[in-house]
């Protein structure tokens, strides 16, 4: 929508300005977008519980789950309340350019650092578990699953 | 509101202050889009950073800690309520762009402060939470997990008490007479990016085992 730039709010005469100079969504359409993002963020949240409820297993299916609700709420919140949706398209394009060019440089980086197949070691650069015992060397000793701390702390 | 081209200025006098780009986006607009993309690959750095260490809390030779994880501390529930002051907090952020769109000044006023007050109250909650951590036992020089945790939240705290001051001076300047539509818009693109950044740590950090 094209629309004078120098509309200074506070020193126009309203009267003179009948049209709508919103470029955007209506406010009701803004109230349908928020309560659609209540509702991910409260599925989002139900799965805490998941485990509780359905057993260990659950988190098979809540992980997945949680990375596309994620997805979803930020492009509901780019598209419609930054307004990408309604804007000109060469910021969705400087939009979309930075997201997939950050995600690729950090899955990269990720995966460099043994992210995918963290062995809960020590080190960044250990080979995965099933490796580690085939060449039985001392990193199979020292893998006791991630995140357990069972090393001793460094002081 | 900025979309504004050549073809569409022909034939208009234009006032002193106007001015037109070749891309159609006014400077601020694109300025600020561009800081933001500069913002995400900090963020991302920082998420990727926390999500190298939380697994391995106090056991990175050479450096201090203890292996208490922050994953143990969190407080779902707490931290789901403030996720939801946030996300009420980018829904009065669009209505006070609608706003002054419509040139009405009060209701625009009216959301940018009920704005500022959702982010304070969130603000309120992470202090709350960062204090609850520190009594746990775990600090920003407990463990590389920890730091990178205060860090990253901490970080995205900074981002939410810049958009509060923004938010507040630009009420302030309604007073003045000297606000312009844009103006509201652009203060609306940060704040809906630092809600967009904490959908991402609320799902990758908090919500993810």
């Amino acid at each position: 929508m094209s629309t004078p730039m120098t509309d200074v709010v506070g020193t126009a005469d309203p009267s003179e300005h009948s049209d709508d100079h919103t470029h955007g969504a209506s406010d009701k359409q803004y109230f349908q977008v928020f309560w659609v993002l209540v509702v991910l963020t409260a599925l989002e949240v139900s799965t805490y519980w998941w485990e509780d409820w359905f057993g260990e297993s659950a988190h098979k299916v809540a992980v997945p789950l949680l990375i596309v609700l994620m997805l979803v709420k930020f492009f509901l919140v780019a598209l419609f309340f930054m307004h990408l949706k309604f804007d000109n398209p060469m910021l969705r394009r400087i939009f979309w350019f930075g997201a997939i060019v950050a995600m690729a440089v950090y899955a990269g980086a990720l995966t460099a650092m043994n992210f995918w197949q963290d062995s809960g070691t020590t080190r960044f650069n250990d080979p995965p578990p099933a490796h580690s015992s085939q060449i039985g060397g001392s990193d199979a000793e020292a893998t006791p699953g991630a995140g357990s701390g069972t090393t001793e702390s460094g002081g | 509101m900025a979309d504004v081209t050549y073809s569409d200025l022909a034939g208009h006098d234009l006032p002193a202050e106007a001015h037109v780009t070749s891309t159609g986006i006014s400077n601020e607009k694109l300025g600020m889009w561009v800081y933001l993309a500069s913002d995400c690959l900090l963020f991302g750095g920082m998420i990727s950073t926390y999500l190298i260490y939380k697994n391995r809390p106090g056991e990175i030779e050479g450096l201090a800690g203890n292996a208490d994880k922050m994953s143990d501390h969190f407080d779902i529930p707490f931290t789901s309520m403030t996720s939801f002051i946030l996300l009420m907090s980018s829904l009065t952020m669009v209505l006070a762009v609608n706003s002054i769109a419509r040139k009405d000044l009060t209701r625009t006023r009216m959301w940018l402060v009920a704005t500022a007050v959702l982010g304070s109250l969130f603000l309120g909650g992470q202090v709350y939470e960062f204090t609850e951590f520190v009594h746990a036992g775990l600090g920003f020089t407990t463990n590389v997990a920890s730091s990178a945790f205060f860090a990253l939240t901490g970080l995205h705290g900074v981002h939410v008490a810049v958009g509060v001051i923004m938010l507040l001076v630009t009420v302030a300047l309604s007073f003045r007479r000297r606000i312009h539509p844009e103006s509201v818009e652009v203060v609306g693109l940060y704040w809906h990016f630092v809600d967009i950044v904490w959908v991402l740590i609320f799902t990758i950090i908090y919500l993810i085992p």
